[in-house]
């Protein structure tokens, strides 16, 4: 391996613990203010949307059916694995259907 | 810790297709499979690894690939910042541990089971995250090694079972229609800012604080109406 990509390696591993550590005061820190704790546990819940939205974003038409179709499954389930198998099965006929 | 290690499981399938991928990518951009194994266990973030390694590849400018790769994880502040209730119980060292091998999944899954159940808590997340990073570092270096010779499994919509089992975790975090409007916003206010060209990392970070700003300003309006 060359000495960059042991450069690169180094600062990714440093950078990424150092984001996760800023985490960890801040919550710390939002924690210790009564105010500011209760919305600690609003902050998950916005966050998994914000990941979702992310995701969806650029998405074409088929990928938002098969999100409703996986939602649909998600409301009457409420279960990870079934929801996570029937989206990859709704998106992958979507795609054998119509790509 | 054993039932965070198995409830993770099929997410951990997922998320190892997605490694085998990027080791595919990665050694056939001189990387050796021990290099990349290194890189999976110490830096255990897959996008910021996989955007990192395509800029080294392509721009060849170190600090440039590193930062754009880290932005990408930015988003774990606030991941971070959320499991406050779940690590302050723990002793340091362990704390230490946790935040290095949290991922997006092991931290959505353990919020989505402990709605259920409150008893789920640090050892789920540690069981869990634990299972991830053993999986994402040996899934990258063996598509390393052997992946050439194996299909592209993102191109048959492997991506989108992340989505769908995001969807269903956030199913399992909603807690009525208080969670309604703020979701609502931190929906809009994603999908705007990256219709806006905003990097997904900051529109993430930012759709999801709009979000919890939006409760806070509701809390405080209620407070006052009660008050007059």
């Amino acid at each position: 391996m060359t000495d960059t990509q042991w450069l690169l390696i180094a600062i990714l591993a440093v950078g990424a613990y150092s984001i996760r550590f800023v985490g960890l005061v801040c919550g710390q820190i939002v924690s210790q203010n009564a105010g500011l704790n209760k919305f600690l546990g609003d902050l998950p819940g916005c966050l998994i949307v914000a990941l979702i939205a992310s995701s969806l974003s650029d998405a074409n038409a088929l990928t938002w059916v098969a999100a409703a179709l996986a939602l649909i499954v998600a409301v009457i389930s409420n279960n990870v694995v079934a929801t996570m198998g029937l989206g990859f099965v709704s998106m992958f006929t979507l795609k054998f259907i119509f790509v | 810790m054993k039932y965070g290690f198995i409830c993770i499981l099929p997410l951990a399938a997922g998320a190892g297709a997605y490694g085998f991928a990027f080791g595919v990518l990665a050694a056939q951009l001189d990387f050796p499979w021990w290099g990349i194994a290194l890189m999976s266990a110490s830096v255990h973030a897959g996008s910021s690894q996989i955007v990192a390694v395509e800029q080294f590849a392509s721009e060849g400018f170190i600090v440039g690939a590193a930062l754009a790769g880290l932005a990408l994880n930015l988003r774990y502040i606030g991941i971070i910042a959320s499991l406050n209730p779940i690590l302050r119980v723990i002793p340091l060292p362990q704390r230490l541990l946790a935040i290095h091998i949290t991922g997006d999944e092991n931290w959505a899954l353990t919020f989505a089971k402990r709605a259920q159940d409150k008893s789920v808590g640090a050892p789920f997340l540690m069981g869990s995250g634990l299972t991830m990073l053993l999986v994402w570092t040996i899934s990258t270096a063996t598509g390393a090694l052997i992946g050439k010779s194996i299909p592209d499994l993102t191109e048959y919509g492997l991506g989108f079972a992340f989505t769908a089992a995001f969807i269903a975790m956030a199913r399992a975090m909603w807690r009525g229609l208080q969670d309604a409007m703020p979701w609502i916003v931190t929906f809009m206010v994603t999908i705007g800012l990256i219709k806006f060209s905003v990097d997904n990392a900051f529109a993430i970070l930012m759709g999801s604080i709009s979000g919890v700003a939006l409760t806070a300003f509701a809390h405080h309006f209620k407070g006052h109406r009660k008050n007059d």
